[in-house]
């Protein structure tokens, strides 16, 4: 179903602004270099992108407007009687008629200077092209620049209309200026209408919600209608009459029976009468309203005739509808919003008609069809003479039997107020507490507590020094728990000698100083890369520090020391000779003439033939060279390290130079210190 | 969503805001401030356009203020007679100076005769050979170098067929060739997109003439039979001349004011 949200139509820029945005997105979207010196297919292509972007931008606008602004013609009759009624069709077709010339004509400007930039042969020409080609493009935008404000002012207003759905259940209240219509709305919805006591206070059409049997309607609320010649009618009266004319609702004609609207009843009638037409087909209430200032029976008898008139034509709608030409009820009603007598009931009435008459409509349409082939009652016929009752457990009986005593009893309590209320009321009544008392035996209840009972109170059962009995308890119970501990130990201070305690002193001491270095340990391990323990960041293994471990311990560390150094600090290189001994001399020697023994002996010297490491040889213990080119591959990986040290690398986030020296220095033009 | 208009519905019942005026007051004093701001911010493009439009409105203010001035302070009347003043009893005569008209009509024939006008652009730039057309290699080895294609815009009557390209020594390209001008009346200050007729005289040269090229200071034959101008004698006026005044082929139109 197609529904009609005119809120959602975009922003329609005024002309100037119009062109400010399409030009300034030309400046931003194309680009802005060009030179002279660049191939001349270069500066037209770059210029005709420009006139073409612009134009297209302009295309896109436009054509956003035309297709978001609705067709008077494309939608529910409602609302284009509505919208023409507002704002004039053939003003509103006219604009978005000169939108779409403007569109076609621009469309027309960008395809003729591209077709002349072609044949431009310097950037000079070219540019004075695209001048005038943009430059054409804003002038037939400055000629649209009034209908551009109308559909704006059209737009605002188009989203403060009511979001009328035309298809649903809708009320529809009509009549004269001032008779209640707006007050009505107020009680049975949420519309909150201002309600004035002058003509006119409602001057375009509201709609509420309300529900009646679970099901929505929507109430809607017309400006009032003064008896005149259609041709007379102004904007706000044409309103009503185009939601009267197109929406299938029922109506509620209200009449102010009071006269004091300021019309009277036999000029509500007239008017009646005059749109009697538009009620056609429709379920039609006659409203008395205003009942607490005049009732229905006080008027005088020509007003009652021309009410009862009325009444006979609204039960003409009744008839029409296939209704029972008796059945009075819902068609003449009264009632009064300012006491709120009978507003639920016109309300109720109105609804329920209305409901009537879309399901007699439903029945009557073809479609029904499609409804009712889907709906298959079973009757199912008995076979034979034998009842069959449902089969329902012993245990659910039992359930629900239970359940049901449960429930009587509850319904039958007595509750003490009861009891109250039976026996003489508050203050005479006194509870009886003890009946509730939980004992072992019911017929204790009521038994007497004696004071004392032999001999003893219950006085005589409280100990007035327990708190500090327990307190010896206790510390008795402490006691005997330490001396229990220390049994365990089984080293009492007192059975060591002096240096024992030391050393017991020492290994706690370092126990802790462990178990805390291990906590830390533990407790960063997670944050920081592991390094490992030979690269000793904090020289923990230095062979000083062993010594000095060692010589704790009551050994001699030198041997040790020295043999750690011996194998960390690798072998020197000693001085010793070189090879070549005459390596001198050849120095020396002039080129021209070279050592012949040198020579000879350079060339005998020649690389020993390597073999390819590839090579299978016999005894490796490998099928073929490929096999063994897989076996070294995967034990050089092996052996490559890890870098598990933490150093820098050359995946790490790197700042090359914290003072650019392009960001620092030179001249300064437009922009920004942190962009050049 | 609210519906009909609710704000004004909500200052109907619950008046303004206690702080509106205050706060409108306190916006408009803050809005030079924010104007000056945005002057003082605004780059490139956006910030000429801005400096433009405040220019636009400062000179503005000082008119209005000057002619307030103006209205204050006392001076002399001027009692000079504008020209073209009628007195209050020749009001409502007609205006045409048949007379002069024609005498009109003889001066631009004898002109005519004498290849010579009074025209609006009495001295335009010459425009070089080599600006005028581009030279077209042809041959199989692009040797060739005797083709000429016309680079600015051309009039070519309706009837014009083009010579087989073997012989083609002028090339016309259709792209450039344009049959509509922006005809200007200089007396009745409006202009029409009139047709053209034909290519009367350029003034860089007999064969740009023959050529049909239309530069600034060309004059065209314009047809005016839509303005419904008549002779004295009676006649519909079908053909007048005009000179252009635009480099056509820049502007993309052909801009010329008629000859009177």
């Amino acid at each position: 179903m197609v529904q009609y949200n005119f809120k959602k139509i975009t922003v329609v820029p005024t002309g100037t602004d119009f062109i400010d945005i399409i030009l300034s997105r030309t400046q931003r979207q194309t680009p802005t270099v060009v030179h002279k010196g660049y191939a001349i297919s270069r500066i037209r292509q770059f210029y005709m992108r420009k006139v073409k972007y612009t134009q297209q931008n302009f295309h896109d606008k436009l054509s956003t407007i035309i297709d978001e602004f609705p067709r008077l013609d494309g939608i529910h009759p409602f609302y284009g009687d509505l919208l023409h009624v507002l704002y004039n069709k053939d003003h509103y077709k006219l604009a978005l008629g000169q939108i779409n010339t403007a569109r076609n004509l621009i469309g027309k400007v960008a395809k003729d200077y591209v077709k002349l930039l072609k044949y431009g042969d310097s950037l000079y020409r070219c540019k004075a092209l695209k001048v005038a080609a943009l430059g054409r493009m804003c002038t037939v935008m400055k000629r649209i620049a009034p209908s551009l404000a109308y559909l704006e002012q059209i737009r605002q207003h188009m989203a403060r209309l009511p979001s009328i759905d035309p298809n649903t259940r809708t009320i529809l209240i009509c009549g004269y200026p001032n008779v209640g219509k707006s007050s009505f709305i107020n009680k049975i919805t949420r519309a909150d209408v201002d309600v004035q006591p002058y003509a006119f206070t409602t001057k375009s059409l509201f709609v509420g919600h309300t529900d009646y049997k679970y099901l929505r309607y929507q109430v809607i609320d017309t400006p009032g209608i003064l008896d005149r010649p259609f041709e007379d009618r102004n904007i706000i009266e044409m309103c009503s009459i185009t939601a009267l004319a197109h929406l299938r609702a029922a109506v509620l004609f209200f009449l102010d029976i009071s006269g004091s609207c300021g019309y009277s009843i036999a000029q509500q009638a007239a008017l009646f009468h005059s749109i009697k037409s538009l009620f056609m087909n429709k379920p039609l209430v006659i409203v008395c309203n205003k009942t607490d200032l005049q009732p229905l029976e006080g008027i005088s008898e020509e007003d009652m005739k021309l009410v009862m008139e009325m009444k006979a034509e609204a039960m003409k709608t009744v008839i029409g509808q296939g209704g029972e030409p008796t059945s009075e009820e819902g068609v003449l009603l009264t009632m009064s919003t300012l006491t709120e007598e009978g507003v639920s009931a016109v309300k109720n009435a109105a609804c329920e008609r209305l409901l009537d008459q879309r399901v007699e409509l439903k029945m009557k349409s073809k479609k029904i069809n499609d409804c009712l082939n889907r709906f298959h009652v079973a009757m199912p016929k008995p076979r034979d003479q034998k009842e069959r009752l449902p089969c329902i457990p012993q245990a659910v009986l039992e359930a629900r039997a239970k359940k049901a005593e449960e429930a009587a009893e509850k319904e039958k309590r007595k509750l003490e107020r009861d009891l109250e209320n039976e026996n003489g009321g508050a203050g005479v009544y006194s509870a009886d507490l003890k009946k509730s008392y939980i004992l072992a035996n019911d017929e204790w209840k009521q038994d007497i507590m004696p004071e004392i009972l032999d001999g003893h109170n219950v006085y005589d059962f409280i100990d007035p020094d327990i708190l500090q009995r327990l307190e010896e308890l206790e510390q008795d119970e402490g006691l005997r728990q330490e001396q229990g501990a220390d049994d365990d130990l089984e080293m009492d201070g007192e059975e060591m000698t002096p240096e024992e305690q030391e050393a017991l002193a020492e290994i706690r001491k370092k126990k802790s100083l462990l178990i805390q270095q291990h906590r830390i340990k533990k407790s960063t391990a997670e944050s920081r890369p592991t390094v490992p323990r030979k690269f000793d960041k904090d020289r923990k293994f230095t062979s000083k520090r062993m010594g000095r471990q060692l010589s704790d311990l009551g050994l001699d560390p030198t041997f040790a020391i020295n043999r750690a150094r011996s194998i960390s600090r690798g072998r020197k290189r000693e001085r010793s000779l070189d090879r070549t001994d005459d390596g001198a001399d050849a120095m020396d020697v002039d080129a021209a003439q070279p050592n012949k023994k040198l020579r000879m002996r350079s060339l005998s010297r020649s690389r020993s033939r390597s073999r390819p490491p590839s090579e299978v040889v016999p005894g490796e213990g490998f099928r073929d060279s490929a096999q063994k080119v897989k076996a070294l591959k995967i034990a050089k990986k092996s052996v490559k390290k890890r870098n598990k040290d933490a150093r820098r690398g050359e995946a790490d986030r790197v700042i090359p130079s914290l003072k650019p020296k392009h960001l620092f220095s030179g001249k300064r033009s437009i922009g920004k210190t942190q962009r050049r | 969503m609210p519906q009909g208009d609710y704000i004004e519905l909500h200052r109907k019942r619950h008046g303004y805001r206690h702080d509106h005026f205050e706060r409108k007051r306190k916006k408009e004093a803050r809005e030079v401030h924010k104007r000056s701001q945005i002057a003082q911010k605004a780059l490139g493009i956006k910030g000429k356009m801005f400096a433009k439009k405040r220019y636009a409105e400062k000179a503005q203010m000082k008119k209005t203020l000057a002619m307030h001035e103006e209205s204050s302070t006392r001076r002399k009347v001027d009692d000079d007679v504008h020209e073209g003043a009628v007195p209050a009893y020749l009001l409502d005569r007609e205006t045409t100076t048949r007379a002069k008209v024609l005498s009109n009509t003889i001066k631009q024939k004898r002109k005519e005769k004498a290849g010579k006008w009074d025209v609006p652009l009495p001295k335009v730039r010459p425009v070089a050979e080599d600006e005028m057309f581009k030279v077209i290699r042809s041959g199989k080895r692009k040797t060739k170098q005797w083709k000429r294609m016309v680079t600015k815009v051309t009039f070519v009557g309706p009837s014009f067929t083009r010579k087989p390209p073997k012989y083609e020594h002028f090339i016309r390209p259709t792209g450039l060739r344009f049959t509509k001008a922006h005809v200007t009346h200089p007396e009745l200050r409006c202009t029409f997109n009139l047709e053209i007729i034909g290519v009367k005289k350029n003034p860089n040269g007999q064969m740009y003439t023959s050529l049909g090229v239309v530069t600034a200071g060309t004059i065209i034959e314009v047809n005016v039979s839509e303005l419904g101008l008549v002779t004295p004698a009676g006649k519909v006026v079908w053909g007048k001349y005009a000179q252009v005044t635009n480099n056509p082929e820049n502007d993309g139109c052909i801009n010329a004011v008629l000859l009177v």
